[in-house]
């Protein structure tokens, strides 16, 4: 008879305590019981502590019973190209798996799961250091010569089990391997312990696999207009300080109409930034019933299990002086930045803000809203909100390339505490080097100057980049400011 | 699992199991990847070894595993350690030198976990080294269970023919490869615990590997012991030959990597699926010491020949061409000249190989395939590229959700804003993750227990106080020694932080003479009793009262060691114990408190310096619910343990108001449900 001229290969990418381990053995199980020869073989070692790892296994597609007592010779390590089954438990590990070229388009089938499970990398930096998922995708659907895609983490909670589960299912689903569903829940069914949630979530992906349907693609909402972030502005500041200072918003947007997308990004920085976090705003938003709500959600409550919220604040001197009046708060600042003690007196607070007395104390803060207007911190943001526009508005006319590259500056404004004060350094930094004193008349390569130095700031806060970037170092604190 | 039964399971499994069928007597080692599991097998099922009287040890190190073997110099007791190989087998290495010196009487065999290529996590070394300096035979089985399990078994035999200690040297991919053998009965050891010896052995020098013994033990080794290792190799048919039509050309290939062979050969087409092939195939299951008759008459007759052997340098290689030289055979050697020099041998490196020694010697062979496949792969990758654009973020392991260690390099990153960054040498176990993001902390790693003495030549040339870490497997496998005893004899200044997690817990949570169970033995009075005046013992999730002490060690004026016990049980094993308690508590319908922490989406601001400090892969983020901002926000997702550190952090360095403590009470009193609908009438909760 004639017997295949290969063994069937599976190469799974997954992530430490996904259980990749576990479906390597369902897999061995359900080829035993159809008496096809099996290996297995991991990469665990330490990556079992939330590393990437991988799980590489053949199955041999004929009955041992014909094979006269040969024993097929299977190999160890995945090689490129060579790949029946790629599996990916996550997305930039399905990306992985087809830069090292082991996805196929004459052989592979990828089953990848799309959701992400950010790396470090991707998380730490001041801005948006996420991987682009869409490039992931799009190398997906068109390396593979078939591939199944869909968030699959979502549906293992869902079936309240682990993802291994579901890509097994899928695995089994796709008609890929020889292996019949029943071989595999029968596998799935010999693990006992949480057998039946297993056997929900390996039917979910069963299905996704049989149903033929690929990654919900999201659509891409069309970015908002114009109208629609001065809109959003609006309500935001009214919610924040009442209508006089939303319509201040409308004024200062007033000479920026003529370029829309000037006007929206300009619009969506100055909302944000006439919102900065005070300690009135952070009161006031840590007292609202959606909070409390949200924090149910989010900590996995059911009905009828109280939450109790305790928050964790420190405020010190730049909390206190931001809301006195401005010549005892610019006083108070600087009698402490000259001292180097803007940080020593920070009183370490647990509220327990579902508490009545917590709660009033939270509240009494957010009440302060009226004063607001007669603060240091609303006198110091207002300054550099109409420096920062004025440089905007002047680059306008000019180029509008120059003028946008001026305005998204306003991101570096963010943070609390030492954060802020470091993000609004290379701000000030930024403005004093470029804005104020352009190493060029050229705008485009002064735009391309601004844009270096606001990534550089972004991709490390410490600053060493932006000091590179600018060749000169960045004072926190300047008195600039 | 008796004879006939169908062994299903891991390589490393299987050799515990062949153990048991050699009738070892005992068995010792020390944890590591990816030979761990035997031991904890072994230790798990210490009834069952006392029923048959093997006495299981597992040992402080792999000096003290290694020492054991010693029990079979002197008596015929089959004897078995298991450790991580290169570094394991160093540490080891001066027992191995006495114990090959004097020779054994019963079978001694090493388990070594070749620790090389993907996946591995030490200095990638050859344990073929150690084999040949110390003329022990090292076994190299074809991965699959029966000939692991066969080498085993004959490892005791061919130890016991030529009294030396053999090595079983399994990779990584091989002690998980999961496979099938045909058991058969485990043999109660003649002499046990269960049997014991009634006298010790007859006092005999020549035992001893003490001069003058040891000048005639050194002819020995090369005059008797390796000509017998021949001859049991080549009557024992160890190595196996496979023949092929193209006889003007052969493969002499190590044992581990025949499978992948056979595979290279497969994809050029001249291979089956079963193992026939057209092009010969000599597979060295013992690649020390080579049967010269066996290479010459394996070379004697073709035009060229090449030596498959991974890693570097090129010894069976070089032993091959010495073997062809004096046997006078004119094979031309290739090896290393067409494979890549270092690094794991894949299929794919293989087949690289291949072809350029079959376009050389066998021209006429049909090998396009090849060509097309190199294209085809190269073209898959390039696209793959050009559509990712750019590098993809890396994925190293990190600490686990809520990880002790991780707030002690949180306090040790505000530590050094204030008094400056030391130098740190750092360790072998889970600290070692710190030396990546966002930590990216250490300038040295000399192994395992080391840290403080690589610091010894640093502190008294540093102006600032360099700061050495060590774990508490380290601290008790080398470092109370090494490090902390020699500083104490030179009177040497220097800061020394110990991660007291209860356990070596990279190798998988094993038990220290500190662990909880242990709890009369501390590493405190330990030190004191050697005479270290500074020693703090600190709670790690206190971020700033640890930040604060590291700062006081690292700027005072106390000359002398000084001492850090960063205390804080590992999460991994903390969880394994509490989940089922809080499983049952909440079965019973009692009252219970779940905590997690939490991000406010609408106060956090996206800076992300909470993660720079943290690492948490439950501390993550998402898109901004708020649809003005554009960078994501922070956010705490499912599988948090609450452990408290995202606050503390937030207090320690001033970072934010946006983390919150949510206590959950499931099953709740009377009491709480009382005061929540007060709570609740008066509060928009």
């Amino acid at each position: 008879m004639n017997l295949p001229d290969r063994a069937l290969s599976v190469l799974v990418a997954a992530l430490g305590g996904e259980g990749g381990g576990v479906m390597a053995d369902w897999l061995m199980d359900a080829a035993t019981q159809c008496d096809f020869p099996a290996q297995a073989t991991s990469i665990p070692g330490v990556a079992q502590r939330t590393g990437a790892t991988t799980y590489y296994l053949e199955i041999f597609p004929a009955k041992r019973s014909t094979l006269g007592g040969r024993e097929p010779v299977m190999s160890l390590t995945p090689s490129p190209g060579n790949v029946d089954v790629m599996v990916a438990s996550e997305l930039i590990e399905a990306a992985r798996a087809m830069q090292n070229g082991y996805v196929s388009p004459e052989r592979t089938l990828l089953i990848a799961s799309t959701h992400r499970v950010y790396a470090t990398t991707e998380k730490m930096q001041m801005g948006d250091g996420r991987f682009d998922s869409a490039r992931a995708l799009e190398a997906a659907q068109q390396l593979a010569k078939r591939a199944i895609l869909g968030d699959l983490r979502e549906l293992a909670q869902k079936s309240g089990t682990v993802i291994n589960a579901v890509l097994f299912g899928a695995i089994a689903g796709s008609g890929a391997l020889p292996l019949p569903r029943e071989a595999c829940e029968a596998a799935i069914r010999k693990t006992g312990k949480g057998a039946q949630a297993s056997l929900k979530g390996f039917a979910a992906g069963f299905d996704l696999a049989t149903s033929g349907v690929g990654a919900e693609m999201q659509e891409k909402p069309s970015p908002p207009t114009a109208q629609d972030i001065i809109d959003l502005g609006v309500a935001r500041l009214r919610d924040y300080q009442g209508k006089a200072y939303a319509q201040l918003y409308l004024e200062r947007l007033k000479s920026l109409r003529a370029d829309p997308r000037l006007l929206a990004e300009v619009a969506r920085h100055l909302a944000v930034w006439m919102s900065y976090e005070d300690v009135i705003r952070v009161a006031d938003l840590k007292t609202r019933a959606s909070r409390f709500a949200r924090v149910r959600r989010e900590a996995g409550a059911s009905k009828g299990e109280p939450v109790i919220v305790i928050d964790f604040l420190k405020p010190g001197i730049e909390e206190f002086a931001s809301i006195l009046p401005h010549a005892l708060g610019a006083r108070l600042l600087a009698w402490a930045g000259r001292r180097g003690t803007l940080d020593s007196y920070n009183v370490e607070m647990h509220i327990k803000t579902s508490s009545v007395p917590g709660y009033l104390l939270m509240r009494s803060l957010a009440w302060l809203k009226p004063w607001r207007p007669y603060s240091h911190r609303y006198r110091e943001e207002q300054r550099r909100i109409e420096r920062w526009l004025g440089a905007v508005a002047e680059a306008a006319p000019r180029s509008a390339a120059l003028a946008l590259e001026i305005a998204e500056c306003a991101r570096l404004l963010k943070g609390y505490g030492e954060t802020r004060r470091r993000g609004l350094a290379s701000f000030l930094a930024i403005f004093d080097a470029l804005v104020d004193n352009p190493p060029t008349a050229d705008a485009a390569e002064l735009a391309a100057a601004i844009r270096k130095a606001r990534e550089a700031a972004l991709a490390d806060p410490e600053g060493e980049k932006l000091k590179q970037s600018l060749g000169k170092p960045v004072v926190w604190l300047s008195k600039a400011s | 699992m008796g004879e006939g039964e169908t062994f299903r399971g891991e390589g490393i499994l299987a050799v515990t199991k062949a153990l048991l069928q050699s009738g070892v007597a005992y068995v010792g080692g020390y944890q590591g990847a990816p030979v761990s599991h035997l031991l904890d097998v072994m230790v798990q099922a210490r009834e069952y070894m006392d029923e048959l009287g093997v006495h299981v040890e597992a040992c402080t190190n792999e000096a003290s595993a290694a020492a054991m073997l010693g029990a079979s110099i002197a008596y015929p007791m089959r004897g078995a350690v298991t450790w991580k190989s290169i570094v394991g087998t160093n540490v080891a290495s001066d027992a191995l030198s006495y114990l090959s010196t004097a020779g054994v009487m019963g079978g001694a065999l090493i388990i070594a976990g070749e620790d090389y290529g993907e996946g591995a996590s030490v200095a990638l070394e050859r344990t073929h080294a150690i084999a040949l300096k110390s003329s022990m035979w090292l076994l190299d089985p074809r991965p699959n269970l029966p000939s692991i399990v066969r080498m085993v078994e004959k490892g005791f035999e061919l130890s016991e023919a030529t009294h030396s200690p053999v090595i079983l040297e399994l990779r990584i991919r091989a002690c998980h490869v999961r496979g099938e053998f045909r058991a058969s009965d485990n043999r109660a050891p003649a002499i046990s615990t269960r049997r014991l010896l009634e006298d010790p052995a007859a006092f005999d020098y020549d035992r001893l590997s003490h001069p003058p013994a040891t000048f005639r033990q050194e002819k020995l080794k090369a005059e008797v012991r390796l000509p017998a290792a021949r001859r049991f190799v080549a009557a024992h048919r160890l190595n196996e030959c496979f023949e092929g039509e193209l006889a003007n050309v052969g493969v002499i290939v190590q044992g581990g990597l025949y499978n992948n062979l056979l595979r290279a050969l497969q994809g050029l087409g001249l291979a089956s699926p079963f193992g026939a092939t057209r092009v010969p195939i000599l597979c060295l299951n013992v690649t020390y010491p080579l049967v010269p008759e066996e290479i010459l008459a394996f070379c004697r007759s073709r035009s060229a020949v090449i030596v498959v052997e991974e890693g570097q340098p090129e010894f069976i290689e070089q032993d091959v061409a010495t073997i062809l030289r004096r046997g006078g055979a004119h094979a031309r050697l290739h090896g290393k000249d067409l494979l890549q020099l270092a690094g794991e041998y894949t299929v794919e490196v293989l087949v690289r190989g291949l072809v350029r020694f079959l376009r050389e010697h066998a021209p006429r062979v049909e090998i396009g395939a090849a060509e097309q496949w190199f294209s085809s792969v190269e073209s898959v990758r390039k696209k793959a590229s050009a559509i990712l654009g750019g590098m993809l973020p890396p994925r190293p392991p990190g600490f686990c959700v809520g990880c002790p260690e991780r707030p002690v390099f949180a306090a040790l990153k505000l530590a050094s804003r204030e008094a400056g960054r030391p130098h740190i040498s750092t360790d072998i176990g889970c600290h070692s993750f710190a030396t990546f993001e966002p930590f990216s902390m250490g300038n040295s790693i000399l192994g395992y227990g080391m840290s403080l003495a690589s610091s010894a030549a640093v502190s008294p040339v540093m102006a600032r106080r360099p700061l050495a870490i060590m774990g508490d497997g380290g601290f008790w496998h080398n470092g109370l020694l090494s490090g902390i005893a020699s500083r104490l004899l030179n009177r040497g200044d220097g800061v020394l932080v110990i991660m007291k997690n209860g356990y070596a817990s990279a190798t998988g949570t094993q038990d220290l003479l500190s662990s909880p169970k242990n709890a009369d033995r501390s590493i405190e009075g330990t030190l004191a009793g050697m005479g270290v005046g500074w020693i703090r013992t600190v709670d790690n999730y206190g971020v700033g009262e640890v930040a604060k002490t590291l700062k006081e060690a690292m700027t005072t004026d106390y000359r002398g060691l000084k001492v850090i016990i960063a205390e804080g049980e590992c999460m991994l094993e903390q969880q394994r114990r509490l989940r089922p308690q809080v499983a049952e508590k909440l079965k019973e319908g009692k009252r219970h408190v779940r905590v997690r922490y939490g991000v406010d989406e609408d106060t956090c601001t996206g800076d992300h310096s909470c993660i720079r400090l943290s690492g948490c892969p439950a501390l993550t983020i998402k898109d901004s619910p708020d649809p003005l901002r554009r960078d994501p926000v922070a956010t705490v997702i499912e599988g948090c343990v609450g452990c408290g550190l995202c606050g503390e952090n937030a207090h320690a360095a001033t970072l934010c108001p946006s983390f919150y403590r949510a206590e959950v009470i499931q099953n709740p009193s009377l009491w709480d449900k009382a005061w929540n609908v007060l709570r609740q009438a008066v509060l928009p909760l």
